[in-house]
């Protein structure tokens, strides 16, 4: 609007101005995400062509074994059950030593920091692979012999509690200093403020991450295959991998479930997130 | 009568800093008494220290009976600190809603997890505080959704639900916008006409004329004027007093 002119014509018509610039706008917004996903689709139809064993301007593309894969899918997909178990079974363990060693870094009794921080030290600063074969090959140098399932999920939540604890950190650093005082002006104990106040705000804020981490331990879950006693997708790949001389078709099976994996993870967490976020904050 | 608050020559030390200089303050039963000075007076810190939401260094604090003093340790100061709070309500400058809570859920937050209140009971008690401050509309909403005046009615609903003996207002319409102030002060005012014992640290000089019945000024970590507010206002003994009426009465804050 240029002017406050009496006409009325002006004022009629600057409304459906704003709505062409308004529809401008949302025409560009769905045409840049058609476009990334016709990008998408060209993308995958060459990786898959890669992988087709034509002949594209003289240079022959990799020749897979269709056979091979036909007769093993059904073997290599009945890992995704442990695979999945595995991922379950680490996150939980994980995200409950996080809070842990999150809530011991508030902690004003020295043990209680320095453990929080001892461990947290540790085990970053150790690899995910020594861990897992120390569970399962030098425990039972001491008479402790794990399945491969236990000393698996135990280095894997190990692991990543030791990485959440710092997000389940940041989370309880979010709730600012005033809701506390809040909370202990209204006369609540400090485990009182902790639970009714001061945890909900906080795992609000810690949810998402905490699902990327999931989505990672699923691929992080294939080193457990080392143990050789966990049927999981990478053991079962890797297997008749060897056996039959076609790692590249038993490794590409692998990858394509890994990779469907995440994508419904990533689904299902962005639903979670919208929820969230439409929540009734 | 005797004083339900009694302070007694308080010091507060924040690190080598001496915030608060042997303060001793009385407030009788049903006064309202507002707290005025600079910013980085001390009027604050006071005030935090008498539901100990700040330690205080030395002195002693007395709240209807209670006598805890500063340097206590252990069990039986931690639960006189505890009984203290029971008897106070504290109204923030930031409001500090639970903003993962409803207003209702806010409101009956203290009586159920402290008190272990019936929830019924404190639901019924939650709505009259509510309807006090005109808000029982909203009882359903979250924070999220209030303006900075309903979030602040409802943090005085919050507070009076405890059924303290004594209000503290921590500069209650400091982070409001101009035009909310008003709605907020209404609240206040008809809170202390329904005989609540009231501290208010405040920069309204308006609401401290026409409600306080005394007014302390402080200055340096001190309280240089402890007076009725008509006199305070007229008759401002301390240049300092004056100086701060001054710039109030001019606008420049």
């Amino acid at each position: 609007m240029r002017s406050d002119s009496t006409t009325g014509h002006v004022v009629k018509l600057a409304p459906s101005q704003a709505e062409l610039l308004y529809e401008a706008q949302q025409r560009q917004a769905r045409n840049f995400r058609t476009n990334v996903g016709l990008s998408w689709g060209i993308l995958l139809l060459i990786l898959v062509y890669l992988f087709s064993g034509q002949n594209f301007l003289g240079i022959k593309t990799i020749q897979i074994d269709f056979e091979f894969i036909r007769n093993n899918m059904i073997f290599i997909a009945g890992g995704l059950g442990e695979t999945l178990l595995v991922s379950v079974l680490s996150i939980v363990l994980a995200t409950i030593l996080a809070l842990l060693a999150a809530l011991g870094r508030l902690s004003t009794i020295p043990p209680v920091y320095a453990l929080s921080t001892f461990y947290v030290s540790l085990i970053r600063g150790t690899p995910l692979y020594l861990q897992i074969f120390f569970f399962f090959l030098a425990l039972p140098q001491l008479g402790i012999v794990l399945t491969g399932l236990f000393a698996g999920v135990l280095a894997l939540g190990l692991n990543y509690g030791a990485y959440m604890s710092e997000i389940f950190r940041a989370g309880l650093a979010s709730v600012g200093k005033g809701q506390r005082e809040a909370a202990i002006a209204l006369g609540m104990t400090p485990w009182q403020t902790m639970k009714r106040v001061v945890l909900p705000q906080a795992m609000r804020f810690a949810i998402p991450p905490t699902g990327n981490e999931f989505i990672a331990m699923t691929k992080d879950s294939a080193l457990v295959s080392a143990t050789g006693f966990v049927h999981e997708v990478m053991w079962r790949a890797t297997r008749v991998g060897r056996a039959q001389f076609h790692n590249l078709e038993a490794l590409i099976m692998a990858a394509i479930f890994y990779w469907l994996m995440t994508l419904v993870l990533s689904y299902v967490q962005s639903v979670i997130e919208t929820r969230l976020a439409k929540g009734d904050r | 009568m005797a004083p339900i608050v009694q302070v007694s020559k308080l010091d507060k030390y924040f690190g080598r800093l001496h915030v608060l200089k042997e303060v001793s303050i009385d407030v009788a039963p049903r006064e309202v008494v507002c707290l005025i000075g600079r910013s980085g007076s001390g009027k604050s810190t006071l005030l935090r220290c008498i539901n100990f939401l700040e330690e205080p260094s030395f002195g002693t604090i007395e709240v209807d009976g209670l006598k805890v003093e500063a340097h206590g340790k252990g069990k039986e100061h931690r639960q006189l600190i505890h009984d203290v709070r029971l008897k106070t309500g504290m109204v923030f400058q930031e409001f500090n809603l639970f903003p993962h809570m409803s207003v209702l859920e806010n409101v009956i937050e203290g009586p159920v997890t402290v008190k272990g209140m019936d929830r019924a009971k404190a639901i019924q008690l939650a709505e009259e505080n509510l309807d006090r401050v005109g808000l029982l509309f909203k009882k359903d909403e979250y924070p999220m959704r209030l303006s900075g005046g309903q979030k602040q009615r409802v943090a005085i609903a919050r507070a009076l639900t405890m059924e303290p003996k004594v209000m503290l207002f921590d500069e209650p319409t400091s982070a409001l916008d101009p035009e909310l102030i008003g709605e907020v002060l209404n609240v206040m005012k008809k809170v202390a006409t329904d005989g609540m014992t009231m501290l208010v640290v405040t920069h309204e000089m308006g609401f401290a004329r026409e409600v306080a019945d005394r007014v302390l000024v402080m200055a340096d970590g001190e309280i240089i004027e402890d007076e009725k507010p008509d006199n305070l206002f007229n008759q401002p003994k301390d240049p300092r007093t004056k100086a701060l009426i001054d710039r109030y009465r001019t606008g420049t804050t």
